[in-house]
C-alpha cells in the first residue's frame, strides 16, 4: 500500500550570527548550511496496518509525513502510495487519503462545523447516501452532536480535534495520516479518538500512519512501529520484538511487612549495580525496584529481594515500553 | 462547467460567509476609501478652479467627479486579495491544508478570492454608483446613465478583476521564496495606484508616458473600464481596449501558471 524508498529531504538553513550585528551581517552576506532532515528512510506498509511512526522531537517525523502526503517534494528517493506519486499526482492522490495535523486545522475557521462538512462533501464529491451514513457513524464515535452548529473558532481543542478527525474520514480514505492526533487532549477525548481510528481500521481496512509521543497510543493501536532519529530510521518492527530486544529493564514491586525494616542503602549495598542499572522508588508505601536484567537475572534478583526483606504482595513486572523508548531516545540504538 | 462550479463554489460560499461575519470591518474599510475619494475630489476641485477654464485636458469638473468615484467603485470590484491569501498561508503553513484538497490550487484561490468582489458589488458598488448617478442627474438635469456602457463596463471590470487576480497570484508566489511579503506588498499597492491611473487620469500624463502605460496591464485594471463607463471611447478604441484586456488576462494566467510550477518545488512548510 505504502512504499517508501530511500527518501531524503534537505533543507537550506540560514546561519545567523548572534545579536543585531549578526542579523545585519546575515542580511548582507547570508551563510547557508545544508541539513538533511530526512536521510535515506525506507519502509513499507501493507494495507490495513496501523503503523506507529515515532521518534524524538525534531527527528524528521513530520517532514516524512509531509512528503508522504504530497506537500513537500523529496530531494531524492521516492514514495509510492496506493500506486501513485504524491507530488506528481497530487489532485487524484489526495482524494484517497485523509490527513490530520494535530497542530493545524483543515476546518473553515469562521464557519459552523456543519458547513465545513458540507463544503468537504462537495469537494470530495461524496454522494448524499454515503455522506449521511458516514456522518451518523462519526457522530456516534466522536460525539460531534454537541458542537456541530458552533463556529469552528469557538471550539475547544478536544472538540476541534474530534471535528478534524471526522473531517479527514468523511470521504472514506484508503490511507489515513495522523500527525500527533492526541497532543494536548484529555483522557476521554483521547479514548474517543483511539476508538474512531480502531473502528475505521477494522470496518474499512484503512491503512493508518500515526505519529505520536503518547506511548499508550502506540500500545493500544499500532501493529508495528518505525522509529526515526536525526532523520534516519533506527527501528522497524513490532512492539513485542522491541520489548524482547531492548527491554532489559525489569521491575519488582513489593510492600514490606513493616516499612522501617527496609532501607534503600543496605539493599543497594548487597548488589554490585549502580546508576541506571538499579533504581528504587517508593510511593504509597510500595517499593518499585527497577533493574537491568542483562546485569542480574530476574531469578537472582527475586531471591535476593526475598532473602533481604519481609515482603508481602510481591510482583514481577515486565519491561515498560515507555522506559525502553525513553532510553532509546536518550542513547540511540546501537 | 457545472462540475467546476459545484466543486469550487463552496470556496466562494465559505468565504462570503466568513466575510459577512466581519461586516463591520468591511463598512469601515469602504468608509476609509470613500474618505480618500473626497480628499481627491477637493484636490481636483482646487486644480480646476485655479486653472480658470472649465475644461482640463478634455475633462470638465463633472467628468472629474465621475472619474474619481467610478475609479473608486471599480477598485472594489477588481480588488484581489490573492497575494495576501497565499502569503499568509505560506507564513503560517496552512497552505498545506489547501494542497491536501483534491482541487486545483489556483482555482480554489480564485473562487475564494472572488467572494470579495461579489460582496463588494452588492454592498458597496450598487449603492455608491446609484448615488453618483443621482448626483450626475441632478447637476445636469437629465438622466445620464447609459445601460450599454454600463454592461460593457461590467464585462471590462470582470476582465480587470482577472488581471488583478493573476497579477496578485504571481506576486503572492514570491512568498514561496521570501516567506514574508508585507513590505513588498505596500510598495506594490502604491505603484499600482499610480500606474493604473487611479491617482491621476492617464489622459493627463505626457504623451510618451501615457502611451506606454496604456499598453501595460495596469491600465486595464482601472483606467479602461472607467473610460468605458464614461463613454469616452470610440467604437474602435473600445474594441481595441477590450481585446487588450483579454490578451493580458491570457498572458498573466499563463505566467501565473509557470510561476506556480516553479514555486511549488521551493515550498517548505513551516512548523509542526
Amino acid at each position: 500500500m505504502i512504499e517508501v524508498d530511500k527518501l531524503r529531504k534537505e533543507f537550506k538553513k540560514v546561519e545567523k550570527d548572534q545579536g543585531l550585528l549578526g542579523s545585519i551581517k546575515g542580511l548582507l552576506r547570508p551563510k547557508y548550511e545544508i541539513i538533511a532532515a530526512v536521510d535515506n528512510v525506507s519502509f513499507n506498509v501493507p494495507e490495513g496496518e496501523i503503523l506507529g511512526f515515532i521518534g524524538p522531537n525534531g527527528a524528521g517525523k513530520s517532514t516524512v509525513i509531509k512528503m508522504l502526503t504530497g506537500i513537500l517534494t523529496p530531494t531524492s528517493g521516492k514514495c509510492t502510495i496506493n500506486g501513485r506519486d504524491p507530488v506528481a499526482d497530487r489532485k487524484k492522490y489526495v482524494k484517497d487519503i485523509g490527513v490530520v495535523f494535530g497542530q493545524r486545522t483543515q476546518l473553515w475557521w469562521d464557519l459552523p462545523l456543519r458547513e465545513t462538512y458540507g463544503v468537504l462533501k462537495e469537494i470530495y464529491e461524496v454522494d448524499d447516501e454515503a455522506y449521511k451514513k458516514k456522518m451518523s457513524f462519526l457522530n456516534e464515535v466522536l460525539e460531534l452532536d454537541g458542537f456541530i452548529t458552533s463556529p469552528v473558532r469557538t471550539l475547544s481543542l478536544g472538540q476541534r480535534m474530534r471535528a478534524d478527525i471526522a473531517a479527514s474520514l468523511l470521504h472514506s480514505p484508503k490511507v489515513l495520516f495522523l500527525d500527533e492526533p492526541t497532543i494536548g487532549l484529555d483522557v476521554v477525548v483521547k479514548n474517543n479518538i483511539r476508538n474512531a481510528i480502531q473502528e475505521i481500521n477494522k470496518t474499512e481496512h484503512t491503512t493508518v500512519i500515526l505519529t505520536t509521543h503518547d506511548i499508550s497510543d502506540i500500545e493500544l493501536l499500532c501493529d508495528r512501529i518505525v522509529m526515526i532519529d536525526k532523520g534516519k530510521k533506527v527501528y522497524d518492527g513490532s512492539l513485542e520484538d522491541m520489548k524482547i530486544k531492548y527491554g532489559v529493564m525489569r521491575e519488582i514491586c513489593f510492600v514490606p511487612e513493616n516499612s522501617e525494616s527496609f532501607s534503600d542503602k543496605s539493599f543497594k549495598a548487597g548488589l554490585d549495580l549502580s546508576g541506571e542499572d538499579l533504581t528504587i522508588e517508593k510511593e504509597h508505601g510500595k517499593y518499585r525496584i527497577r533493574f537491568n536484567s542483562d546485569k542480574i537475572s530476574t531469578k537472582d534478583m527475586l531471591s535476593y529481594t526475598l532473602a533481604n526483606t519481609e515482603a508481602k504482595d510481591i510482583s514481577v513486572g515486565d519491561a515498560d515500553i515507555e522506559e525502553i523508548i525513553r532510553r532509546l531516545y536518550k542513547s540511540g540504538i546501537k | 462547467m457545472g462540475r467546476v462550479l459545484r466543486l469550487y463554489f463552496p470556496f466562494t460560499r465559505a468565504s462570503i460567509q466568513s466575510s459577512l461575519m466581519y461586516s463591520l470591518n468591511m463598512i469601515f474599510f469602504s468608509l476609509s476609501e470613500l474618505l480618500y475619494c473626497f480628499v481627491m475630489y477637493y484636490l481636483w476641485k482646487a486644480v480646476f478652479e485655479s486653472s480658470g477654464g472649465s475644461d482640463f485636458m478634455g475633462f470638465d469638473m463633472q467628468d472629474m467627479v465621475l472619474y474619481l468615484f467610478i475609479t473608486n467603485v471599480t477598485a472594489y470590484l477588481t480588488m484581489s486579495d490573492a497575494d495576501n491569501t497565499i502569503a499568509d498561508e505560506i507564513k503560517d503553513g496552512s497552505i498545506s491544508m489547501r494542497l491536501l484538497k483534491p482541487v486545483s490550487f489556483s482555482m480554489s484561490v480564485l473562487f475564494k478570492d472572488i467572494a470579495g468582489p461579489i460582496v463588494m458589488f452588492c454592498m458597496v458598488f450598487v449603492p455608491m454608483t446609484a448615488c453618483v448617478e443621482i448626483y450626475r442627474a441632478v447637476t445636469v438635469g437629465a438622466v445620464m446613465f447609459n445601460i450599454v456602457n454600463f454592461a460593457l463596463y461590467l464585462v471590462s471590470a470582470v476582465m480587470a478583476y482577472l488581471i488583478s487576480f493573476f497579477m496578485n497570484m504571481c506576486f503572492g508566489f514570491l512568498a514561496f521564496y521570501t516567506t514574508n511579503l508585507w513590505g513588498m506588498g505596500m510598495f506594490k499597492k502604491i505603484v499600482l495606484k499610480f500606474l493604473s491611473g487611479a491617482v491621476i487620469p492617464l489622459a493627463f500624463l505626457p504623451d510618451l508616458l501615457r502611451n506606454i502605460l496604456s499598453f501595460l496591464p495596469f491600465a486595464s485594471l482601472s483606467y479602461i473600464p472607467v473610460m468605458i463607463y464614461m463613454g469616452k471611447y470610440s467604437t474602435s478604441e473600445l474594441v481595441f481596449n477590450m481585446c487588450l484586456q483579454l490578451a493580458w488576462v491570457a498572458v498573466l494566467a499563463l505566467l501565473s501558471r509557470l510561476v506556480w510550477k516553479s514555486a511549488i518545488k521551493k515550498l517548505s512548510v513551516q512548523g509542526g
